[in-house]
């Protein structure tokens, strides 16, 4: 990595705390800064001897603080994911919603669900997320990698179909549900970050973490797959099995993140975009970069939604998606353009 | 690994096929260490698949030998190690900086996770400043002409530093300039004992550096040797399906083509020329497409039509340069004019040296006489030559040479 890249990385890794304190004082009850910061200390065990005003310990450290911590942790996750997809198919219009893995995904907890299979133990619906994730990421290699080249705009358009025809089984199964498990659906397609707790920070944080750092691992064989398929054999790198190795891990990080917030959309899509603006095409700069910039994102996204129309709060999903889609047509319109990818 | 006998490449009974059809029909071919051999054939022959074949990109049945080792038995870093190829596209859609490109040449030689060291960045450098691309290591290759990526291109094939090279095309879209230069980087290549194996479209550029050519049609091999053995006429018709002349230029040195249209109608009709000081070639061109029976003289030694009537293989009648035709040559002459049905005058000047071909040319059976500049002009023998001339034109045909074509 460069002089110039690592600095912005740390730049907005400090930006990404200050975000993270910020986000977790604003809310219906407005904690000072300080005060916010102090608790979280406490708690970890780091100062004693704190007194606060009552509730505020609680509000902070068992609802405010760990909600930031998933929407870190989901921003992460899916925008390094979108990066990875985008470096694997050559496309900067793939990420885990456009290709219908996220899709996949949350077919995966539903069912899990419709089965009530997640009480048994914590770590089902993760296991039927990536499933389901997986059967999706199986059905878009073969429909386009195995066959060699695949145009931009054929593969988003194949995703959008597979996604459309897994969101239909969803209805399904949901439509055989519980009435009261219903309204569930609307979290699973669009999102959403509402109480969420350190259980399901628990659930993601493995997965992601391994995922992500062996993804990290591949970042050099991301750009020799750039350069196209033959090149990369050429240079000594077998790009299909590159490529099903990665699809395979973004696959479950992508599983993971959807298991805890439902399928949020075109974070994957936009932050690596944006990243790759920055910092350049390089994947060992863009994979930790697209990381910080999405968990940035999310946790933006998730306090607009908080507090726009308090003290009823929208799916942070909604908020992603009325930024994310516009991006994305833009992003359509200039691809068929230039005839280019990027 | 170390071979003993020196081969690079052993290619053995390879066939290659694609949803069904065979693209290579059982190639056999043995590349030694340090030459330069040119693939070359016609669109579709299987150049480019052949040298995929030999990287292990495409999986073909049969043998291949690198450097003694069988291709199947390298893991794919290791043939990276050995092989390097340029492809025929080079277009990348990433808006890598180039030199970033040029060090992914390092990949196979990098473990994982691996950083590259300041002896890579040398090595990229190095390559750089070699193809004379430095001067944008830090550009983005996106922004950049398609003739400087193709010569950042092969930096990066340079940088993988394999002993055996690829190139499908090297110059496809690089200017004259260029395009010598790539070649000649091959050449200095081959100096330092690596192996180049290229498929090359233009075959004078092919006969010029390659030390070896493979001729390629329909997936097999129809020829290979030196170039002189390979670019035969008869070769050329087989691969191309062209009629070719194949010279020796004597102006360059190098190895030259006239390609012409098929001699279907050959007539049988005997045409005698008269000529000298080049302006017989473009008559002898013209009745040679049209398959004449064609003779000519009498010509002086190093006359540019005595090289063309050489060049095409007709009967020709030469004589001391710069000295009067002898009577031998004339009786000659005279002879070739009366077997002649017919007997063109180029559109020559006339000088003590060859006034008596004018003088044979009154034997002819039937005169044409080729006028694109007045006889007056033409004359270097103070009006003996005008006068022979005069009574000529009288009996002939006089026509400009672009009209020749409307008379015989």
């Amino acid at each position: 990595m460069k002089k110039p890249q690592k600095k912005f990385i740390i730049a907005m890794l400090l930006a990404l705390m200050a975000v993270v304190v910020f986000a977790t004082a604003v809310g219906a009850v407005y904690v000072p800064f300080v005060q916010t910061v102090k608790i979280i200390l406490k708690n970890f065990g780091f100062i004693k001897n704190a007194e606060f005003q009552s509730g505020h310990e609680s509000i902070i450290f068992y609802i405010r603080f760990p909600r930031v911590l998933v929407a870190v942790m989901v921003g992460a996750a899916l925008a390094t994911s979108g990066a990875v997809m985008q470096g694997i198919f050559r496309n900067p219009m793939a990420d885990p919603g456009t290709l219908g893995v996220s899709s996949g995904a949350s077919l995966g907890a539903v069912v899990a669900i419709a089965l009530g299979l997640t009480t048994r133990s914590l770590y089902v619906m993760p296991v039927f997320a990536a499933a389901g994730a997986l059967t999706v990421a199986f059905v878009i290699f073969v429909l386009s990698l195995r066959s060699g080249k695949i145009s931009p705009l054929t593969l988003i358009l194949s995703g959008i179909a597979v996604s459309m025809f897994v969101n239909a089984i969803t209805s399904v199964v949901l439509s055989f549900a519980r009435s009261d498990q219903v309204k569930e659906y609307i979290f699973w397609t669009t999102g959403g970050l509402g109480s969420r707790r350190w259980e399901h920070l628990a659930i993601g944080i493995g997965p992601i973490l391994i995922c992500g750092a062996l993804l990290f691992l591949f970042s050099r064989e991301l750009n020799v797959l750039m350069l196209g398929e033959e090149e990369a054999y050429a240079l000594g790198l077998d790009p299909s099995k590159a490529r099903k190795i990665m699809l395979f891990l973004s696959s479950i990080t992508t599983a993971a993140a959807v298991s805890v917030s439902g399928n949020i959309s075109f974070v994957g899509l936009i932050v690596p975009h944006i990243m790759r603006l920055i910092v350049g095409p390089d994947h060992r700069a863009l994979l930790p970069a697209s990381a910080v910039g999405g968990a940035l994102f999310l946790v933006l996204c998730d306090v607009v939604a908080r507090t726009v129309i308090q003290p009823e709060e929208i799916g942070v999903g909604i908020i992603t998606s009325l930024l994310g889609a516009p991006y994305f047509l833009s992003l359509l319109i200039k691809t068929r353009k230039e005839g280019a990818l990027l | 690994m170390v071979d003993s006998k020196g081969q690079a490449v052993v290619i053995k009974d390879l066939h290659f096929r694609v949803n069904g059809l065979e693209i290579l029909k059982g190639i056999n071919l043995t590349v030694n260490k340090g030459e330069f051999v040119g693939l070359i054939g016609p669109n579709g022959a299987g150049k480019t698949t052949l040298l995929k074949c030999i990287n292990g990109i495409n999986k073909a049945e049969g043998t291949i030998l690198i450097d003694g080792t069988p291709l199947n038995q390298l893991k794919e870093k290791e043939i990276a190690r050995n092989v390097a190829l340029m492809h025929q596209d080079t277009s990348i859609s990433f808006p890598f900086p180039a030199l970033d490109v040029v060090l992914m040449g390092r990949y196979p030689h990098l473990k994982r996770m691996q950083r590259e060291s300041a002896n890579d960045y040398k090595i990229a450098r190095k390559y750089m400043e070699y193809t004379d691309t430095l001067k944008f290591e830090k550009k983005p290759v996106t922004q950049i002409s398609g003739g400087e990526r193709q010569r950042v291109i092969f930096a990066r094939v340079l940088t993988q530093e394999t002993e055996i090279i690829l190139l499908d095309e090297p110059a496809a879209s690089l200017d004259i300039s260029h395009q010598e230069q790539i070649f000649k980087y091959c050449c200095e290549l081959i100096a330092a004992g690596k192996t180049v194996i290229a498929a090359v479209h233009d075959l004078k550029i092919a006969a010029r550096y390659c030390s070896k050519l493979v001729l390629i049609q329909g997936g097999k091999i129809i020829a290979q040797g030196i170039p002189e053995e390979v670019l035969t006429s008869h070769n050329m018709s087989k691969a191309y399906g062209v009629n070719a002349i194949v010279y020796r230029d004597k102006v360059t040195g190098q190895l030259d083509f006239y390609l012409y249209n098929g001699r279907d109608d050959v007539r049988g009709t005997s045409v005698h020329v008269l000529g000298g000081g080049g302006s017989a070639s473009g008559v002898i061109r013209e009745l040679f497409e049209k398959g004449y029976k064609i003779s000519t003289g009498v010509l002086a030694h190093g006359d540019s039509d005595l090289m063309c009537a050489e060049i095409f293989g007709i009967d020709y009648i030469a004589c001391e340069p710069f000295s009067e035709i002898s009577d031998e040559a004339f009786a000659l002459n005279v002879d070739k004019i009366k077997d002649a049905q017919i007997t063109i005058l180029c559109n020559m000047p006339f000088g003590k040296q060859n006034i008596r071909n004018l003088e044979a040319a009154q034997y002819a059976n039937r005169l044409i006489i080729i006028e694109d500049d007045p006889p007056e002009a033409r004359d270097f023998t103070d009006g003996k030559a005008l006068r022979l001339y005069g009574l000529l034109r009288q009996r002939a045909e006089v026509v400009p040479s672009a009209r020749l074509h409307e008379v015989i």
